[in-house]
């Protein structure tokens, strides 16, 4: 009888899976690591936002129309100068005027309401808009709105992509004859167009712009899943699970998913970057979230003719935020897929 | 002395960002290549053969540090510039790769590949260039050269790809030529060949070869010197004959001893480790019982694929034709042929993990091929299956413990988690792991140890009939070795039938009782083990035998 | 080769058809009422109904299907709601000047990129390389929207470089005055991208077994990169190309906002915006057929570039 093999010194002390593996790993990133407590930080900011905790009021006009950051100082009051204010006391009307009995009436009555006047700000952290809202808010509650909706629209169409592209790939065939149709009539029409034909016939609001970019975007993630459970079920441990008579479902799902699902989830990452730019597109150009709602691409919409007119904060506030949280992100998925990559894990 | 090579060290730094280590491959190799000499580098994976000669050239990934000395006409190629190495690549010093297929650029004609080093370093015009490419393809035996300088590396079969690469490295007369594995991925028969045709034209060309690979049988034929290598040390250097005949190192003993040649006939092979330790395998081996119940009747199994062809046509390519046998319990049947021969279809088509176009497999009486789905599901409990590649063939991200569970939780073997898991660790130490197994994970154990895992896993379900797809093809010697001992343990306790499937006739030959050899789907010969052996009635099989290295035969 | 060219043709009509029949169920059963919408705000209901007899919308859907396929077979595009203009002229005055843009723009974006890309690869984990890669990171974070605002206002409001809007009738003029802006700035938006995925088509081939041959051989280094491995990159690239090709058609429609260049993206645009269905359903249904066509011409030029490929 052969000797007893004890496993040796050289390999790990303790039984690591794949995340557990990709975490240690994630750790020494240090580029990673900081892109993810930057894009942590975001997530936090987004929850406080929908829950009201922040940016609650970014409605109200609480700055002066075009109102210039606290650090510009601001703005000089401008010299109106148009016609001189007639000097000496005003002509006294009050026998033409028919309501002149009534101004003291009217003067009492005036006296005892209470106005709230809101005092206007003359400078706002970020500036204000057109409308004298605040920048800010706004920038906060767009990163809310357009990360909300990429990371939607991002998960329905990876959940559509890989259920198809499951069954494309692992019974081919007259199914995969099938799903391939589906896609090439979704791939004949070019990204965008498909994107306004959609966008024509449901018209604005998020949910229809999530429903939009999920259900036009799911190509390219069918086509990947689809290669990968190609190449996973001739592997021979799906051959095996076949030999102990796993069911094709156990099979799929149980056994070849857990090994693409690092591949779907980097795909999804990147879907993630490329919806919230899409989103910041329509909502640009009107197709996106309704009028009542704020976007990074509503307040770009805004900040170009603010531009002209030499007011640079909306756009830098909208450019600043989404620039920081796009980085971070791609960079840390970038992290996250050489953590996960098979060919540096030697696990496979 | 051509080439000297003085306490070579290489360590490859791994990890890209943050942790970065030093993982040495290398530690301290020192060893001359005389001139007009063959010299075969041997050792199994990891022991830092190819590593070491690809330092020769620096043909090492940019993540390789090097140290020592590799002296040749008086410099150190150590500390060489790129530009003097690249006058010695290709010119003095030419390499012949492991894989000829990906070695090939696809996009280039065999002639242009070819007339590179010519036009490069001997400054030939390209009329020339392309006459003498002729005249070396002529010289490596490819039919018509003419004509095959235009066509490209797909179009040849993979011994002419082979031979392509010893051309085009002959092309400048180099003084050294390293061949790395060069005959490793290529058919049985197609290796002798490619053997013969190096040993000639080193000959003829009165030049040096440094030949790596992991099986000692093969080099002992051509190698004029041995260097053997374990984790990145030198065991033993000596000419060929004392390797052979007087070696002095246990593990190059081990090596030798391992091996099972044709001749053996001891029940169990010797395993390195305990032959370093001195220990002597059991002769005994038990005798097999010719009335045994025949578990497994096969009758005139033929499996096609179509394939489609032109506007609307199906071309039916037959993979397996007309297979008939009878397997006895306690018995093994071994298969064996090439790659194309339709073997490996053949053991899948028992599974019906191929569905099969014609003919009966009867187990038991019943025809397994028309039973219903339900009936199919029992009958996977009794005939099960293990692959050739360990490192595939369990799922990396189940622990071990769930692979064994999911057969008995499938078939509703052990009424209880708890006596499912009391099972697996009783059938893990049956097959010689440690009980921590239990929850590790694949890639923490090495190729042996999972095809042992894998091996418990098809026990869980109690088969009768086990087919071993090229099960130990994939593992160095030693490793096989005990994988195959353990097989004959298990036969011997459990009375299992075995389907060894292979292209190995000396290992196949150990392990059956009676051997099918196939080719081109059809069974050219049948009978039993012995009789192959000694009296081989097919000419096909005669090659078979002929091709197996023979190890050094004194003159 | 003939029976490929046959059998992929031949595999075209039923995508052709599924997409047909996606545009117009998606518009049928989703999209307003066409009778409304070209009734107006005022339109009576008598008005509203007599729209409806006339555009044969009161016959059932299949029928109307049927229909729709006739004119989409004998290529009678309709005509715009808006501006009651034949969808097929606004394709024909359209297109030049989506081309005029787009191709320039094309040629330069990959002649920038390859370049990049390849030095990049070369010297893989160098400080060059990291600093491009997180350069193109950063640069690809910042919407189009903002490239295409400030540089505007920066070169064409400010600098005055270029002008900030405007096209001719003249493709010469357009090219020297008009076009440069709007090509600069997606170049500057688009080699990012590009350079990452060539960037990783050579880092792929870089490891393939027959560069190390290539070494051996002692061919120079730059041999090497130039002359194998580029040749096998080429590959990949022209592929992508080739699949992006359809894409230029509807151009960068926020470039031709932006610019007013009148092309067939920013006609696109305007009829989603106006609901003008016939234009966006034709310029669905004729783009599905032109990309079809490109992606079949991509796959006999790939036979062509690697000779591996066999057409069956």
């Amino acid at each position: 009888m052969s000797a007893v093999l004890p496993i040796t010194a050289a390999q790990a002390p303790h039984s690591e899976g794949v995340w557990r593996t990709a975490w240690r790993r994630f750790r020494n990133d240090r580029v990673g690591m900081v892109s993810l407590a930057i894009v942590a930080a975001f997530l936090v900011l987004i929850a406080l936002s929908a829950t009201r905790v922040v940016a609650r009021h970014w409605q109200a006009e609480v700055g002066v129309p075009n109102a210039p950051p606290t650090f510009l100082g601001p703005r000089p009051p401008e010299d109106l100068g148009t016609i001189e204010a007639p000097k000496g006391p005003n002509v006294d009307l009050s026998d033409v005027d028919p309501l002149a009995p009534r101004y003291k009436e009217w003067a009492e009555r005036a006296a005892q309401m209470k106005t709230a006047e809101v005092q206007r700000q003359e400078t706002l952290p970020f500036g204000g808009d057109r409308l004298g809202r605040d920048v800010l808010s706004k920038a906060i509650k767009g990163t809310e709105v357009s990360v909300f909706v990429g990371v939607l629209a991002s998960v329905l169409a990876t959940t559509i992509g890989t259920l198809l592209g499951a069954a494309a790939g692992f019974f081919g065939r007259r199914i995969n004859d099938f799903l391939e149709w589906v896609y090439n009539v979704f791939t004949a029409v070019p990204d965008i167009l498909l994107i306004f034909a959609f966008a024509a016939v449901f018209g604005r609001g998020i949910g229809t712009v999530v429903l939009i970019l999920g259900l036009t975007g799911w190509s390219g993630v069918y086509r990947q899943v689809r290669a990968e459970f190609i190449k996973h079920r001739s592997r021979e441990y799906v051959r095996a699970a076949e030999a102990i008579g796993a069911s094709a479902g156990s099979r799929m799902f149980r056994h070849i998913l857990p090994n693409v699902s690092h591949v779907i989830l980097v795909r999804m990452s990147l879907l993630v970057v490329g919806f919230i730019k899409f989103e910041v597109i329509l909502s640009y150009l009107g197709l996106g979230v309704p009028v009542d709602q704020v976007s990074w691409g509503t307040m770009l919409a805004e900040a170009q003719s603010e531009l002209i007119l030499g007011y640079w904060w909306q756009l830098a506030a909208a450019t600043l935020f989404m620039a920081v949280f796009v980085t971070a992100f791609s960079l840390m998925a970038d992290a996250w897929r050489d953590a996960l990559d098979p060919k540096l894990r030697g696990a496979e | 002395m051509l080439l000297s090579i003085r306490d070579l060290k290489v360590s490859f730094r791994l990890g890209e960002r943050g942790a970065v280590t030093l993982v040495p491959a290398v530690s301290g190799v020192s060893f001359d290549i005389p001139e007009h000499t063959t010299v075969a580098l041997v050792g199994e994976s990891g022991s830092g053969k190819s590593v070491t000669a690809m330092s020769i050239l620096n043909l090492l990934p940019d993540n390789a540090q090097r140290s020592g000395v590799i002296e040749y006409q008086g410099r150190d190629l150590l500390q060489a510039a790129l530009p003097e190495l690249q006058a010695l690549r290709g010119k003095e010093i030419a390499c012949v790769f492991q894989d000829p297929m990906t070695s090939l650029n696809p996009v280039f004609t065999v002639g242009a590949q070819m007339t590179e080093p010519l036009q490069r370093h001997l400054n030939l015009g390209r009329r020339a260039a392309l006459d003498r490419v002729e005249a070396l393809l002529n010289e490596v035996g490819i039919p018509e050269p003419k004509r095959r300088l235009a066509s490209y590396p797909h179009e040849l079969s993979g011994g002419q790809q082979q031979r392509v690469m010893i051309a085009m490295a002959l092309a400048c007369d180099p003084k050294l030529l390293i061949a790395d594995e060069p005959t490793t991925a290529l058919d049985v028969t197609i290796q002798r060949q490619i053997l013969e045709l190096i040993a000639r034209l080193q000959e003829r060309h009165r030049m040096s070869v440094l030949f790596i690979s992991h099986d000692l049988g093969l080099v002992g034929e051509i190698a004029d010197h041995v260097v053997v290598m374990r984790q990145g040390v030198v065991r033993e250097q000596a000419p060929v004959a004392r390797i052979f005949q007087s070696p002095h190192d246990a593990y190059t003993k081990a090596l030798l001893a391992c091996r099972p040649s044709l001749g053996y006939t001891g029940a169990r092979l010797p395993v390195i480790d305990d032959h370093i330790e001195g220990k002597v395998p059991n002769r005994q081996a038990k005798p097999k019982d010719p009335n045994a119940p025949v578990v497994l009747q096969v009758r005139s199994l033929a499996k096609s694929f179509f394939l489609r062809e032109g506007l609307f046509g199906k071309r039916e390519f037959k993979a397996v034709r007309d297979v008939n046998f009878q397997l006895r319990r306690g018995h093994t049947l071994g298969v064996v042929g090439e790659s194309g021969s339709g073997k490996t279809t053949m053991g899948l088509t028992l599974l019906r993990l191929h569905e099969p176009t014609a003919g009966e497999v009867l187990f038991d009486g019943q025809n397994l091929l028309t039973l219903s789905d339900s009936a199919r599901q029992a009958m996977r409990r009794r005939i099960q299956i293990v692959f050739q590649n360990p490192y595939a063939s369990l799922n990396p991200r189940f622990t071990i413990g769930q692979t064994l569970n999911e057969p008995m939780a499938i078939h509703g073997i052990g009424t209880t988690q708890a006596e499912r898991e009391q099972r697996a660790r009783s059938l893990l130490a049956k097959v010689g792991l440690d009980d921590s197994a239990f929850g590790k994970y694949p890639h923490e154990f090495s190729g042996g140890q999972r095809q042992r895992i894998a091996i418990a896993r098809c026990l869980t379900l109690e088969p009768e009939v086990l087919v071993l797809d090229e099960a130990v093809s994939a593992l160095d010697v030693s490793v096989q070795a005990q994988v195959l001992n353990l097989l004959k343990d298990l036969q011997d306790d459990l009375g299992l039938a075995y389907v060894f499937i292979s292209h190995d006739l000396a290992v196949v030959r150990f392990l059956s009782d009676e051997v099918l050899v196939m080719k081109d789907g059809e069974v050219v010969e049948q009978a039993d083990a012995h009789q192959i052996l000694v009296a081989p009635k097919q000419e096909y099989t005669r090659r078979l035998l002929g091709a197996i290295p023979r190890g050094y035969q004194p003159t | 080769m003939w029976a490929y060219l046959i059998r992929r043709l031949w595999q075209m009509v039923p995508t052709l058809i599924g997409v047909v029949v996606l545009v117009f169920l998606l518009f049928k059963f989703f999209g307003a009422d066409p009778a409304v919408i070209l009734g107006g705000l005022n339109a009576t209901q008598e008005q509203v109904a007599a729209i409806r007899t006339q555009l044969g919308l009161d016959r059932p859907w299949w029928v109307q299907l049927a229909i729709y396929l006739k004119e989409i077979v004998t290529f009678e595009w309709g005509r715009s709601w808006a501006t009651n203009e034949a969808v097929s002229n606004l394709f024909a005055t359209r297109l030049p000047a989506t081309l005029t843009v787009m191709i320039p723009f094309l040629i330069l974006d990959t002649l920038v990129a390859l370049p990049i890309a390849m030095w990049v690869a070369y010297r893989r984990g160098s400080f060059s390389d990291r600093t491009i890669m997180v350069v193109t990171t950063v640069a690809l974070s910042i919407s189009f929207l903002v490239y295409i605002i400030i540089g505007q206002y920066v070169f064409g409001f400010q600098l005055g470089w270029f002008p900030v809007q405007g096209w001719s009738d003249s493709t010469l003029t357009n090219l020297i005055t008009f076009v440069p802006l709007p090509v600069l700035l997606a170049v500057m938006v688009g080699v990012s991208p590009q350079t990452r995925l060539y960037r990783t088509f050579f880092l792929d081939e870089l490891g393939h077994d027959y560069v190390r041959t290539a070494r051996a051989k002692g061919m120079t280094e730059g041999t090497v990169l130039f002359k194998h491995v580029l040749r096998n990159t080429m590959i990949p690239i022209i592929t992508n190309i080739g699949y992006a090709l359809p894409g230029i058609f509807v151009g960068s429609f926020l470039i031709e906002v932006f610019f007013s260049i009148p092309g067939l993206g920013r006609e696109v645009l305007l009829a989603v915006n106006r609901s003008d269905y016939p234009v966006i359903q034709a310029t669905t249904v004729y783009l599905a057929m032109l990309t079809m066509l490109i992606n079949l011409a991509t796959d006999l030029l790939y036979k062509v570039v690697d000779p591996r490929v066999v057409l069956k």
